[in-house]
């Protein structure tokens, strides 16, 4: 066999003038068992450059690697979680005193008045009975023109303000 | 580049790194601690990751700097070759797993011998089987001066094991 590829290769790997795939043909051929004596010098160094690229790290570090850059993520993700949440019980608590508070206010301030049913106590505000019908039959036609517009939109809903109306 | 994902886009790198770290350090505990180091630096940095070219070539430098920041606080010098310490090879070294006979020991003892940037260049160029290209841009040099390098390396690689297979030692 004629092995001046090789030994031309060799003279010019120890020049740095090969490319990585003619380095790499150097490495396969020094794997081969039968090698010439005059090349056999240089096996070992072409396979220790191969075996070097065999050391590895175990699994035992991809685990504590992990712990150290996972777990991070995971505790930023509940913090987060936990302070997404914060302000909802904050403003719920809020607004559960706030209506609380109101109901009570509104309680207590309306007890003092409440409507009186006893029309004979009403007073008379118009002395001419011609204007007091004037004045009413202009509020009556307002009221029932609120009333046509606003059926159209909710139905019987519109009567009560009528009622209210008519009680002042 | 789209966003890195640890687990495929770091972790994978792990044993290049540590080959790496080991070289210039000599010592597997050491290295191992630089490896985790520079992922966990490198994962701290990611958003500025997407923009770089090769995150490869990005966790190689940063992890040679930091083997090298560790050796210089030991105070770690590049051991000489004496006859005392070709003697005594290191047992807890994962490469005298694959270092059987003494021929590869001289070779491994050689390159470690080495002033650190031509090892660094002959584990990234001999081992790893990276472009010149890649090389300097992880040694922030020109192709030139990684080429320069590594023919010094290789030239003195030659000699000195030349000598020892002639000689004896």
């Amino acid at each position: 066999m004629d092995y001046k590829y090789i030994e031309q290769l060799l003279e010019r790997y120890w020049k740095c003038e090969t490319s990585l795939e003619e380095e790499q043909i150097l490495r396969t051929f020094f794997r081969q068992e039968e090698i010439p004596a005059h090349l056999l010098p240089y096996k070992s160094l072409f396979a220790y450059e191969e075996n070097a690229k065999h050391v590895a790290l175990d699994d035992d570090f991809d685990q504590r690697i992990l712990a150290k850059v996972e777990p991070q993520k995971v505790k930023v993700r509940h913090m987060s979680l936990r302070r997404q949440f914060a302000p909802l019980y904050k403003a719920a608590a809020v607004i559960a005193v706030v209506l609380s508070l109101s109901t009570v206010a509104q309680y207590s301030f309306n007890r003092g008045e409440q409507v009186d049913y006893n029309y004979d106590a009403y007073k008379d505000t118009y002395t001419d009975p011609q204007a007091a019908y004037g004045t009413v039959s202009e509020a009556l036609q307002i009221v029932s023109e609120s009333i046509q517009e606003s059926q159209v939109q909710n139905g019987d809903t519109a009567l009560v303000p009528e009622q209210k109306v008519i009680t002042e | 580049m789209q966003e890195i994902n640890f687990r495929h886009d770091i972790l994978p790198l792990k044993n290049k790194l540590f080959r790496l770290a080991l070289r210039i350090t000599m010592d597997s505990a050491e290295a191992e601690d630089i490896v985790q180091d520079t992922m966990i630096k490198v994962w701290s940095h990611r958003e500025e990751l997407t923009e770089l070219e090769s995150v490869e070539a990005y966790c190689l430098a940063i992890c040679r700097n930091l083997a090298i920041d560790r050796s210089q606080l030991k105070g770690a010098q590049t051991e000489e070759l004496t006859e005392q310490n070709t003697a005594q090879p290191d047992a807890s070294d994962p490469y005298s797993r694959f270092v059987q006979n003494e021929q590869m020991q001289i070779i491994h003892r050689l390159i470690n011998a080495l002033p650190e940037k031509q090892r660094t260049i002959v584990q990234l160029r001999d081992v790893e089987g990276k472009s010149y290209k890649e090389i300097a841009e992880v040694l922030q040099l020109s192709e030139e001066q990684v080429k320069v390098n590594l023919f010094r390396a290789r030239q003195k690689i030659k000699q000195q094991f030349t000598e020892i297979n002639n000689y004896g030692l």
